[in-house]
């Protein structure tokens, strides 16, 4: 296939994933899908904006959880001080998450490998910290919010948070895979097999790592920012949960980083395992679970999913992980 | 958690094995909930799951609830506000349980609040800290002794005032619970003039207090109100106990979380002697009512295999109540009915293994039964020390009260 018919097998793939979301929260009556669909579809956000700067540029961020709890806060506090409705509050968490992200892309210039990943740790602390003592938007005793009523065409909240959630995914992953293909991801690339060599050889390092690191962040805030409606409670220590980080960085490397395909399938794979063993299993067992999926993939599949299922990926995704 | 609820159900026919072909005809009546069994609050959710479990088997030993056998459907929430939705949306939709208890802590329990309210759900509540005053669900029946809001610091100052303290000193974990203490506290001290000369908040995870006992001890309070979490509670004591706190402390303590589990307080040993701090539940003598010695001995058993607090005094017992008063109201309402059976918690007094219990419009107690109790003559490494009684001597509530304040706080160290 050329990748004219790519993109049209693409845009029909999202169109009927959309409509499909959409009937089904008008069909559905029972809830329980839309509650655990919802994580789901927030960890394939999640794990794709993860992989824009962890993959495609090779900088590992450790600060999901600073950038979820950021989105999570921007609502809060939006809503609180002004009862702006949902969209606006997911708007105005993906600016301020940006924004985080371009401070983020700035410590990219002084920071690499190991030290940014720490740096990256330090700042979902200070933040964390921060919001603990933020009286207006409950501290560390958390704050509940009561929903607004909810809109046309749907029934109930959750089903409307599902069909938001839906749409984040695909922007998500429409942006992905735009910066792919794009002089942006080889450029990005190019800068993680070799910063040094990029740059001699023209490629914008600091403009590319600014652009990835602000996309990447404004898309995760962007996520996290229903969470505040979903579970109308927030505290620091869910909202800034390091599992946030450890999820979205676990998905994206069992699915793969070299395609945007492959923290969807990641995503999809940990997240409903992860639904389905808090209701199966539901013990210590669902931990070690993950530890073992983890660790199996690890050895035994260092690309991926995708690396699996199509060796071709291999060569492409070579270089540092 | 199938497996345990097989193992528990298998158990109770064998033992009783007449009520099994009664229980046959009809579907078992399935109380639906989730339990941190993994993460921070795992601890205090296995023994307060085990103190349900006991009251299960008991009920059904006794032919079940309106002839139907009891089933518990168990999720683990990992201890977070953000698995809870999910869990009890399936709950009510996909497992479709008759009752729902809250899982045990205020953050697990604080997003299905307004889940519950929307659909008009009973909801037993499992020691969380005024989860529903925003809320304002009239089907949620907390289970904790806590009451009103302002109850624990106001009976902690009375002591302390009794006692002849005059100014105070805080010192709290920049946490959820103990921040809401501290609220309470600043409130009450401010009610009663108590200036506060002293005022720390520490962040979680701080393992070194000299520098912070010093500062407190050159202030010199009368009273020291200390909220603290598990692993700091240990820190301070530890830190009280090498430095010292000067001669002008009347009384010491509050709300320390820890101090009621049996690993923390074997740990610390002869450290906890003189302080004075909550609790829920002790083995003195005003505290047995019917079937709580018998509730008990059928812990202490569970308690190894199950691994979770040999002791269990904290949780367990308050789960046990918890479905008491479900019992209570079945079977006095005759039907499932979740209004109706709200409309029995609300009005009358239930008997429990914890004493009588009465509730506000809020849910919450009427009376607090929060318990202050001093620790005295407490000996290091030594569990079974306080299974007996005068370990920890119970001064607050008046009718529960066990013996006298002994100040000040360097005197009853001894």
């Amino acid at each position: 296939m050329n990748k004219r018919s790519h993109s049209i097998a693409f845009w029909a793939g999202v169109a009927v994933f959309l409509i499909a979301v959409l009937t089904m929260t008008q069909i559905v009556r029972n809830e329980y899908p839309f509650f655990a669909g919802y994580v789901i579809l927030q960890f394939i956000a999640l794990a794709v904006a993860w992989s824009i700067l962890g993959g495609y540029a090779g900088y590992v961020n450790f600060g999901t959880n600073a950038f979820f709890g950021v989105g999570v806060y921007t609502a809060v506090a939006l809503f609180k001080a002004t009862g702006a409705p949902l969209m606006l509050q997911i708007a105005a968490g993906a600016v301020v998450g940006m924004t985080l992200g371009f401070g983020v892309g700035l410590l990219t210039l002084r920071m690499r490998g190991i030290f940014f990943s720490i740096a990256t740790i330090a700042l979902a602390i200070i933040i964390e910290t921060f919001v603990m003592n933020w009286r207006f938007v409950g501290g560390a005793a958390g704050i509940q919010i009561q929903r607004p009523p909810v809109m046309a065409p749907f029934d109930s909240y959750v089903k409307m948070l599902f069909f938001v959630q839906a749409l984040l995914a695909v922007t998500a992953v429409s942006i992905a895979r735009y910066i792919q293909n794009s002089r942006i991801g080889r450029g990005l690339q190019a800068l993680r097999d070799d910063e040094l060599a990029a740059e001699c050889t023209g490629v914008p390092t600091l403009k590319l790592k600014l652009v990835a690191c602000m996309i990447s962040g404004g898309l995760i805030s962007a996520a996290g920012a229903p969470a505040a409606m979903y579970l109308q409670y927030a505290d620091p220590s869910s909202a800034f949960n390091l599992s946030y980080s450890v999820s979205a960085l676990a998905m994206a490397l069992i699915g793969g980083t070299a395609h945007w395909i492959g923290p969807v399938l990641g995503a999809i794979l940990l997240g409903s395992t992860q639904q389905l063993l808090a209701v199966t299993i539901s013990s210590e067992v669902n931990v070690l679970v993950l530890g073992i999926m983890l660790v199996l993939f690890v050895v035994g599949a260092p690309k991926g999913i995708i690396g699996l299922l199509r060796p071709r990926y291999r060569l492409r995704a070579g270089g540092k992980p | 958690m199938k497996r345990r609820t097989f193992l528990g159900g298998a158990m109770a026919v064998a033992v009783f094995g007449q009520g099994s072909s009664a229980f046959a005809q009809q579907p078992p009546i399935k109380i639906g909930m989730s339990m941190p069994q993994t993460g921070g609050l795992a601890g205090g959710g296995k023994a307060s799951l085990l103190g349900i479990e006991i009251w299960r088997d008991d009920v059904n030993a006794k032919g079940g609830l309106l002839g139907r056998k009891v089933e518990l459907v168990v999720y683990d929430d990992k201890s977070s506000a953000s698995e809870t939705p999910a869990i009890y949306a399936k709950l009510v939709d996909v497992d479709k349980v008759d009752l729902l208890f809250a899982p045990y802590a205020t953050v697990p329990t604080a997003p299905i609040m307004p889940f519950v309210k929307q659909r008009g759900l009973l909801l037993m509540g499992n020691f969380s800290f005024q989860v529903n005053s925003k809320v304002g669900h009239d089907m949620w029946f907390n289970n904790a002794p806590w009451g009103p809001a302002d109850s624990w610091a106001a009976s902690f100052l009375d002591l302390a005032q009794k006692a002849g303290g005059k100014n105070m000193a805080l010192l709290t974990a920049d946490q959820e619970f103990a921040q809401n203490l501290a609220v309470t506290a600043r409130d009450v001290a401010k009610k009663r003039n108590i200036p506060i000369v002293f005022d720390q908040v520490y962040p979680p995870n701080t393992v070194e207090f000299s520098s912070i006992i010093r500062a407190l001890k050159a202030a010199k309070p009368d009273i020291v109100y200390v909220a603290s979490y598990p692993p700091d509670s240990a820190g301070i004591l530890r830190a009280v106990n090498e430095i010292g706190i000067g001669d002008s402390v009347k009384i010491f303590g509050g709300g320390m979380v820890g101090l009621q589990f049996a690993a923390v307080m074997s740990n610390l040993g002869s450290l906890l002697n003189g302080v004075v701090n909550y609790n829920t539940w002790l083995p003195e003598k005003s505290m047995y009512f019917d079937g709580t010695k018998e509730f008990f001995d059928k812990y202490t058993k569970r308690a190894i295999e199950a691994k979770v607090d040999p002791l269990g005094y904290y949780l367990a017992p308050f789960g046990y109540a918890m479905g008491q008063m479900i019992e209570a109201a079945v079977n006095s309402t005759k039907s499932l009915d979740q209004k109706g059976i709200a409309k029995y918690l609300r009005e009358n007094e239930h008997k429990t293994i914890v004493g009588p219990i009465a509730f506000s419009a809020d849910g919450e107690r009427k009376e607090t039964a929060t318990l202050q109790a001093q620790f005295r003559g407490v000996k290091d490494k030594d569990i079974e020390q306080f299974r007996s009684s005068g370990k920890q001597v119970i001064l607050f509530p008046d009718k529960l009260k066990t013996g006298e304040l002994i100040t000040p706080f360097e005197a009853a160290r001894n």
